[in-house]
C-alpha cells in the first residue's frame, strides 16, 4: 500500500514538475528555467547529503567518468521537455516521451550495453510498445 | 507539432540513457549523493548552453519567487520513486510511476492548472491514455508473467516426470 502511494506520488511530481519547468520557461526563457531549476535541485540534494553525513560520494572515482557525466544529459532533456510542453500539451509530451524511453530501454536490454544486463525482449513488450503508439495516435486525432 | 513530436522522441529516448548511467553511478554511491551529482552537472551543461546560445543576456531575467523553489519538485521525485522501487521492485513500481505520470498530465491540461493552457476533455482522449496506459503495464509486467507461466510449466513437467 505504502509502495502504491510513493509510485503514484513519483508520477504525480513528474508530471508537475514538467509542467513547472515549462510555465519558468514561458516566464523566464528555456535555458534560464533549466539553469535555474537544476541549480535550485542541487541545493537542496547537497543539503540532504549533508544532512544525511552521506559520505558515499567518495567511491565516485570508482565509477566510469561516462557514466558519472549523466547529468549533463539533462540539458538536452529539459530543452526537449520544455518545448514539446508548449507545442503540444503535456498529456501528448509524456505519452511520446514515455514510448520514445521504453523503445530505447528494449534496445540497451536487448545488447546489454553499458553494462546493463542482457536481456530478451518479450513478445508482450512489443504488444506494449504498439498499443502505446495506437494511444497516442488516438490522443493526437 | 511535428518538431513537438520529434523532440519528445530524442528527449525520452535521453531520459532512459541518463537513467542508465544513473544506475550505474548508484551501484557506488548513494541515491542521494548520486542525484546532487547529476544536479550539479545538470546545471553546468544548461549554463554552459544558455551562455553560448543567449551570452551574458541568459542572466537577465524577471523571476517570480516560486520559480526558486521549483527544486523541490526534483527532490520529491528522486525521494517517492526511490521509495516506491525498494517497496514494489522496479518493474512493478515504474509501470506505476508511468501510468500516474499519464493520466496526471490528462488531468493538468483538462484543469489547466498553473496557467498552463487548457486542453478540453474529451473522451477520446481518455481512451488514449487507457491504451498508453495498458501499454505500460504490458510492458512492464508482461515478462515476468511469461515467467511465471514458464516456471509453472517446468514445474508441472517436473512433477510429472516424477510421477512417470
Amino acid at each position: 500500500m505504502k509502495g502504491i502511494f510513493f509510485a503514484l506520488a513519483g508520477g504525480f511530481f513528474l508530471t508537475f514538475q514538467s509542467v513547472a519547468n515549462a510555465r519558468i520557461s514561458e516566464g523566464i526563457g528555456t535555458w534560464q528555467a533549466a539553469t535555474m531549476t537544476q541549480f535550485t535541485g542541487f541545493v537542496l540534494a547537497l543539503l540532504i547529503v549533508l544532512i544525511l553525513r552521506d559520505r558515499s560520494y567518495q567511491n565516485l572515482s570508482q565509477v566510469s567518468p561516462l557514466y558519472a557525466s549523466g547529468g549533463m544529459l539533462a540539458a538536452i532533456v529539459l530543452y526537449s521537455n520544455m518545448t514539446a510542453v508548449h507545442r503540444m500539451g503535456v498529456t501528448l509530451t509524456i505519452g511520446i516521451f514515455l514510448i520514445a524511453q521504453l523503445i530505447a530501454a528494449v534496445m540497451i536490454d536487448s545488447k546489454g550495453w553499458f553494462d546493463m544486463a542482457k536481456q530478451k525482449i518479450g513478445r508482450m513488450q512489443i504488444v506494449g510498445l504498439l498499443l502505446m503508439v495506437a494511444g497516442v495516435i488516438i490522443l493526437k486525432w | 507539432m511535428a518538431l513537438g513530436i520529434l523532440l519528445a522522441l530524442m528527449g525520452g529516448a535521453f531520459v532512459c540513457l541518463q537513467n542508465t548511467f544513473n544506475a550505474n553511478v548508484k551501484k557506488q554511491v548513494s541515491v542521494w549523493s548520486t542525484t546532487a551529482l547529476v544536479l550539479l552537472l545538470g546545471f553546468l551543461a544548461s549554463l554552459l548552453a544558455g551562455l553560448a546560445f543567449e551570452g551574458g543576456s541568459l542572466f537577465q531575467f524577471h523571476a517570480q519567487p516560486w520559480f526558486w523553489f521549483s527544486g523541490i519538485l526534483g527532490v520529491g521525485v528522486v525521494a517517492c520513486v526511490t521509495q516506491g522501487v525498494q517497496i514494489l521492485g522496479p518493474s512493478r513500481a515504474i509501470s506505476l510511476i508511468m501510468v500516474s505520470q499519464i493520466f496526471f498530465g490528462l488531468m493538468w491540461d483538462t484543469l489547466g492548472w498553473f496557467g498552463l493552457e487548457k486542453v478540453a476533455f474529451t473522451w477520446q482522449s481518455l481512451l488514449g491514455v487507457l491504451l498508453i496506459s495498458g501499454g505500460v503495464l504490458l510492458f512492464q509486467l508482461g515478462p515476468k508473467v511469461e515467467q511465471h507461466h514458464a516456471l509453472k510449466r517446468k514445474t508441472v513437467e517436473v512433477s510429472d516426470s516424477v510421477k512417470g
